[in-house]
């Protein structure tokens, strides 16, 4: 499952929506707003999304990690808006049957998202706004 | 034919707009109208990578737009 929203991530929710009697474990990831970057502090921080993209690409990835590793159920959930430091990001849980496929999807996901979900993140620093600049799309 | 074309992230910044209307030749291609646009906007044509979806896919280089199509243009992603 794929949400983008506004409001705070229910992390617990998303982890039981997951489970199942067939999985032995859930891995997840949660990013979160971080005070510093690069050398200067982060005030707060602001998240821009291309929604109708995104969900495209992610239920892309979602279906890429399912095949690949075999896992059985996966959720990802992003954040848009205006965040503070500590706020939750992006939470990903991903149930398999095994340990190792759920480390391995989870960590696909997220190296994909970073890569081709068109999300954006600006920073307010005590300098003024700096957009990040994402790792060049290969 | 007129394209329709977003932009998001910095390049909402560079254009001070969300969206416009491009008048372009019929049968332009991914690399063309990219051309088109960092011929519009200097700060866009300094950047490095120029990504552009087409329908919400990354477009090939040569894949041929059509005007009904939805076409956005931004730097590389940088969410998660």
């Amino acid at each position: 499952m794929i949400k983008i929203q506004h409001e705070d991530i229910d992390v617990e929710t998303v982890l039981e929506s997951v489970k199942s009697p067939s999985s032995g474990g859930v891995v997840t990831f949660l990013g979160t707003v971080r005070d510093n970057a690069k050398g200067h502090n982060v005030e707060q921080m602001s998240i821009e999304v291309y929604e109708e993209m995104v969900y495209k690409q992610l239920e892309a990835i979602e279906s890429e990690a399912q095949k690949k590793f075999g896992v059985h159920k996966i959720t990802v959930v992003h954040r848009y808006g205006d965040l503070e430091v500590g706020d939750n990001i992006v939470f990903i849980a991903v149930a398999a049957g095994h340990r190792g496929e759920a480390f391995d999807a989870c960590r696909y996901i997220i190296d994909e998202l970073k890569q081709r979900v068109p999300i954006w993140k600006k920073e307010t620093t005590p300098e003024g706004e700096i957009w990040v600049e994402g790792e060049k799309h290969e | 034919m007129e394209i329709n074309v977003k932009y998001f992230g910095q390049f909402r910044d560079f254009t001070g707009k969300r969206e416009e209307s491009l008048e372009v030749a019929d049968g332009i291609t991914v690399e063309a109208i990219r051309e088109h646009v960092r011929g519009i906007y200097p700060k866009i044509a300094a950047k490095e990578q120029v990504l552009v979806a087409v329908n919400g896919n990354f477009g090939s280089l040569d894949q041929v737009i059509n005007e009904s199509d939805k076409v956005a243009f931004f730097p590389p992603v940088s969410g998660g």
